[in-house]
């Protein structure tokens, strides 16, 4: 909905790409839209004419669990809110000329003579963000999906949960509409080698576990849920805790195993899911009421044809191709041509939203020229001084609220409540129509207040606002009254007590507009400088992003050298195509330097303060630190600057640490155990595959072992998957296979995720890498006392003890928070670290890169562990968010915040401490400052708080825990909100409002 | 029978649980109409006054409701929310309330079933505590309209 509002976010639906010419910078984009016979800038999306059309077609949204009629919303939150027709189904397309929805709108907003139409669209860059498709498990006859009606996919199933979706949240078996008490979830249909597929689908081990509580939750009628797996991939941040609460909950019962196949059972109609549970060693028959098949993603249909119009390339399955599946996060074969989300292939949300704002970042680019100023020119205002003069206006939506409440009773009453001067009621507020009437209004009663009793303010009321904002009237002396969504839609089987409520809620919005003050939006100067802090991959990229825009940037790295991990001899070769990692690096920092950002080794962050747009950086070098070890990438650089620097947003970039296994596994003591970093630097690659004893004895082991999830997975410590421990495990031992070593690697799951890592793991057992699963609760024991001989451990699928004799065994480190930064960096910036340790984003799917301190962004591992494509994705992704602040030289603030009344603060610090943004700050009073109006904040050696309005978010918790009333949090203030409490309870009584105290200058 | 139905405050915050409300709108999930919505931006923006107010001014019951813990909008908005509700719980405690007329709930936008049941089963609850001793005659009086 954010986009669909942005003043510069064209939406263009039902259209597709029939032609691209030209080239990056300037493309030229032939498109076609289909017509929806519905004009979107009329319709009010009322859904009058769903009710009267008479003719049915199926839901696609629904995935065919429920009809819907020809004329409809796609989905209930669809941009544009505007209906469509399904001219298939319509009936105006045989001769019968229905035209019952062209006589049921008010608005006029049906529209046969629509055409097809094609035009044509200049512009600098592409972003491909196609998605995916399911797989149809049709294809897969054993699964009996198409056959029996109780074998669901895992679409159907969501649909089905959705509380507003096909069966309201009831989870129900298709055939008889009854509560399954047994449902089993098959995972990897149609991937991992199903098929035709080999690629992991990522998503669904945890969606599955996931539904598997959710149903449970639901319904206890539920009886068992049975969840079949190979691995379970639950490889990002908080995933394993997840299942470990599922393991908890017991929500699930999980069986490792493949079924063969799926059948009905002759006495009833339940289903038998036939499966050999790999662990528990036994053939299974399970039966199941409802069989889910968790269905892999598949591209979509139309991107071959796609990537054949915009000249670029796609993968052996009909995904867009990555220029380098090693490196590139969001690049397509072509220049000027990105693409992000499931388009590559699956990938989870988190990722993809990481991803898309990478994509932008890049596309930005090609546009740095054209950056349009979405701001606009501002009006003048209205004088809205004077007692409170409220209009209100009540909508009848349609029938929406008129069909269940009596609208013009509401006006009667609104007309009669203290300080209203006007009360009106219209069909659709929202429209064109509506709005003209509220600035009429507002114009010919001089009001100065105003209420609209319509729909939720969630949706409508940035609507309003900029109506008011139109005419000079203050945006926040706007009042929305949700009698809509929250009343008639609610209550229509109780029209008398919705009346009532609705009464109560007019009443209840009036009393609080004549409290609402006029608010003006602040202005702070924007510093369009960025620092970036840490010089790795991710570091690398952040800057060079920004630099390329134009912005100044100073990347700041502790060592001598450029690259963190990937530089030499940290790694040698990356997955999945065994790119070799110092040409990589070295074509990055090639074009850093060629993006003009200023690099700065040898060189610490020693003090930040400021906030976003005004930070002061102090930096100092150090040379006398040790260096890097020897032989990375020296880069000329500038030395370390003696002026503060200032910076208007900072990206954290300085990675993470190895896990340090001393002590574990013989490591440390016995010689021939490494660990996957030191395998990387004793030169796995140029042949020389050496622990400190093969070193000595110029000797190549003839057996070597891999131990994964060391560090990782870890109740006692790091709970969480380290992501790309797996797939570089793969990587070694494939490398250590090559030279004729014998190569044993012990896993719990394999969690090949990334792109091309599932082929490598197959790969791999191709070339003979021997793998043995092992518990989760039991650690392999490395045998031996001079150096390690065998690894004992318990093999799930054997069954049975084994003892592998070995030569070298290396551990698979995870990652952990970088320290002392991480802490360091936390206490300075206020930015807030997770129970992992690692720093936490915003919010996991909405804001992945950003922290809750504005301005200051994530990239790479310092927000967990991940792999190099993915930290570059979130690299771009955290330029992207620093341009939107540096896209402009000031910081519009939003006025609705919270500000402190200096008289009445004590200065004692609560507002300090329970604020997340770090807003509030108390500052020493100076000697001779007048005293305040309680006598303490004003004295010399006082304190009192002030709230940054920049940091501000204007969540109002510092009101609420002011132990002084100090602090009023703007637009939602005491009086306000007791004037609403008042309201609300007064009308219940059935009496008058109480003592009606007057408002105004 | 008695037709007395409950007056209720609820206090919902804008991103989590009025989001909430308006989901089961959308899906018109029915549920009991005898609730007066007042929408806050965040949970941690309801001091132990507000509800105190609503019950000084006659409220039968008072819901609080806000995201889930991890989902705040706010990062930890819910945490500070749980500790002003507890402090208000045992102001309430103190005053001779039922406790059964004060909830905590957490309720997400994507939750509006969970909205609808909430508000159905907190109705009934309170309704059968009969009108708060602090609504005095009003709520008798209206309870005989």
């Amino acid at each position: 909905m954010d986009a669909g509002r942005h003043p510069l976010i064209e939406i263009v639906t039902g259209a597709e790409v029939i032609g691209c010419e030209g080239e990056a910078g300037d493309f030229r984009v032939r498109i076609r839209q289909s017509p929806r016979y519905v004009r979107a800038d009329r319709c009010v999306a009322c859904g009058q004419c769903v009710d009267v059309c008479p003719q049915v077609g199926g839901n696609e949204f629904d995935v065919g669990l429920k009809a819907r009629k020809a004329i409809y919303r796609p989905f209930p939150q669809s941009v544009p809110a505007a209906y469509v027709i399904d001219r298939a189904a319509c009936l105006n397309k045989t001769m019968l000329m229905c035209e019952n929805c062209v006589r049921a709108c008010d608005v006029d907003a049906i529209d046969f003579d629509m055409r097809p139409a094609e035009r044509e669209l200049r512009v600098g860059s592409i972003l491909v963000a196609v998605g995916f498709q399911e797989f149809d498990a049709r294809r897969l006859g054993n699964y009996g999906y198409g056959r029996f009606p109780n074998v669901i996919t895992s679409l159907e199933l969501e649909r089905m949960l959705n509380a507003s979706g096909v069966t309201r949240g009831h989870v129900v078996r298709p055939s008889d509409r009854r509560t399954p008490r047994r449902i089993v979830f098959v995972q990897c249909v149609g991937a991992r080698g199903e098929g035709g597929r080999p690629y992991c689908s990522r998503f669904c081990c945890m969606n599955a576990v996931k539904d598997s509580m959710l149903v449970r939750q639901h319904d206890p009628a539920v009886e068992e849920v049975t969840i079949l797996y190979t691995d379970l991939r639950a490889f990002g941040k908080g995933y394993d805790d997840f299942v470990q609460r599922s393991r908890e909950q017991a929500s699930a019962k999980y069986v490792r195993g493949r079924p063969a196949k799926i059948e009905r059972a002759a006495e009833d109609d339940h289903l038998v899911v036939f499966v050999e549970d790999t662990l528990g060693h036994r053939q299974e028959r399970i039966p199941a009421d409802l069989v889910v098949l968790s269905v892999a993603a598949a591209p979509n249909d139309g991107a071959l044809e796609l990537a054949r119009i915009l000249g670029i390339e796609t993968d052996p399955y009909g995904f867009i191709a990555r220029h380098d599946p090693a490196i590139s996060a969001v690049e397509s074969t072509r220049a000027g041509i990105f693409v992000c989300g499931s388009a590559v292939g699956p990938q989870v949300i988190p990722d993809c939203v990481a991803q898309a704002s990478a994509a932008a970042a890049r596309a930005q680019l090609f546009l740095a020229d054209q950056r349009a100023d979405e701001r606009k020119a501002p009006v003048e205002a209205l004088d809205v001084s004077g007692p409170p003069r409220v209009g209100v206006l009540v909508c009848h939506c349609g029938v929406n609220i008129a069909g269940v409440l009596d609208v013009e009773d509401l006006v009667r009453q609104a007309a009669a409540l203290p300080d209203v001067v006007v009360a009106r009621d219209h069909i659709f507020a929202c429209s064109a129509a509506g709005q003209d009437e509220l600035v009429e209004l507002v114009r010919e009663h001089k009001l100065n207040r105003v209420v609209i009793a319509a729909c939720t303010p969630r949706t409508h009321e940035p609507v309003f606002r900029e109506t008011c904002a139109r005419i000079g009237l203050n945006p926040y002396l706007l009042e929305m009254v949700n009698v809509r969504d929250q009343c008639s839609w609610v209550h229509a089987r109780q029209p008398a007590a919705a009346q009532e409520k609705a009464r109560a809620l007019i009443r209840m919005g009036a009393a609080r507009a004549r409290h609402l003050e006029p608010l003006q939006a602040g202005e702070m100067p924007m510093t369009r400088a960025a620092l970036v802090v840490g010089g790795g991959i991710a570091g690398i990229q952040a800057a060079t992003d920004l630099a390329a825009q134009g912005f100044p940037v100073t990347l700041v790295e502790k060592t001598d050298r450029l690259g963190g991990r990937l530089a030499a001899p940290n790694l040698t070769y990356l997955y999945p195509n065994l790119r070799p990692a110092a040409e990589v690096l070295e074509r990055k920092i090639e074009v850093l330097r060629r993006s003009g950002a200023r690099v700065l080794l040898n060189t610490e962050v020693d003090q930040i303060a400021g906030f976003v747009g005004n930070f002061e950086v102090c930096l100092r070098g150090n040379a006398q630190r040790p260096r890097a070890p020897a032989g990375g990438t020296r880069t000329p650089h500038d030395p370390a600057p003696q002026e503060p620097l200032k910076v208007g947003a900072i990206i954290l970039a300085f990675g993470a640490d190895l896990y340090d296994p001393t002590g574990e596994h013989g490591y440390g003591t016995l010689p021939n155990v490494v660990t996957s970093q030191d395998l990387e630097r004793n030169g796995i690659a140029a042949g020389g595959v050496t622990s400190r004893i093969h070193e000595a004895e110029s000797a190549i082991p003839k057996s070597a072992a891999f131990i994964l999830c060391v560090g990782s997975r870890d109740p006692e410590g790091f709970t969480g998957c380290s992501r790309y421990c797996c797939a570089t495990a793969i990587k070694q031992a494939m490398l250590l296979c090559r030279r004729g070593i014998d190569t044993t690697i012990f896993y719990r799951d394999i969690r090949t995720i990334s792109t091309g890592a599932e082929e490598m793991y197959r790969q791999a057992r191709g070339m003979g890498v021997l793998f043995v699963r092992i518990p989760p609760d039991e650690k392999p024991e490395v045998v031996g006392r001079e150096r390690a001989t065998a690894v004992r451990c318990f093999d799930e699928l054997l069954g049975r003890r084994i003892e592998v004799p070995v030569d070298l065994v290396v551990l698979s480190v995870g990652m952990r928070p970088r320290q002392p930064d991480t802490d360091w960096f936390h206490d300075t910036l206020k930015a807030s670290v997770g129970l992992d340790g690692f720093f936490l984003e915003r919010h996991p799917e909405l804001a992945p890169v950003e922290t809750a301190v504005e301005g200051v962004l994530l990239a790479g591992t310092v927000q967990g562990p991940k792999d190099i494509v993915d930290t570059v994705a979130q690299a771009s992704a955290a330029a992207a968010k620093a341009s939107v602040y540096l896209a402009y030289d000031t910081v519009r603030l939003d006025p609705a915040v919270a500000v402190v009344d200096e008289d009445k603060c004590r200065g004692c610090g609560t507002c300090v401490e329970i604020c997340q943004f770090r807003a509030p700050q108390l500052v020493e009073n100076t000697a001779g400052a007048e005293p305040g109006r309680y006598g303490t904040s004003g004295e010399a050696g006082g304190y009192t708080a002030k709230i940054n309005a920049s940091l501000c978010k204007g969540c109002g918790t510092c009101a609420s825990w002011c132990p002084s009333g100090a602090i009023t949090a703007r637009h939602f203030t005491d009086r306000q909100v007791h004037a609403m409490i008042d309201a609300a309870c007064a009308v219940a009584a059935g009496a008058p409002p109480a003592e009606e105290e007057r408002v105004g200058p | 029978m008695s037709t007395w139905d409950p007056n209720i405050v609820v206090f919902a915050c804008n991103w989590c649980s009025y989001a909430g409300a308006d989901t089961a709108g959308v899906a018109r999930l029915q549920h009991q109409p005898h609730f007066r919505m007042i929408r806050v931006m965040c949970s941690g923006r309801i001091q132990p006054g507000f509800v105190l107010r609503a019950f000084e001014k006659g409220a039968d019951g008072v819901l609080v409701s806000g995201c889930h813990f991890g989902d705040c909008h706010y990062v930890f908005g819910n945490e500070r929310a749980v500790e002003q509700f507890e402090k208000t719980r045992n102001v309430v405690r103190l005053l001779g309330l039922e406790e059964g007329r004060l909830r905590l709930e957490w309720i997400s936008a994507a939750e509006g079933k969970r909205f609808a049941e909430v508000i159905d089963e907190f109705t009934d609850q309170v309704r059968a505590l009969g009108p708060s001793p602090l609504a005095g005659e009003r709520a008798g009086a209206a309870a005989h309209a």
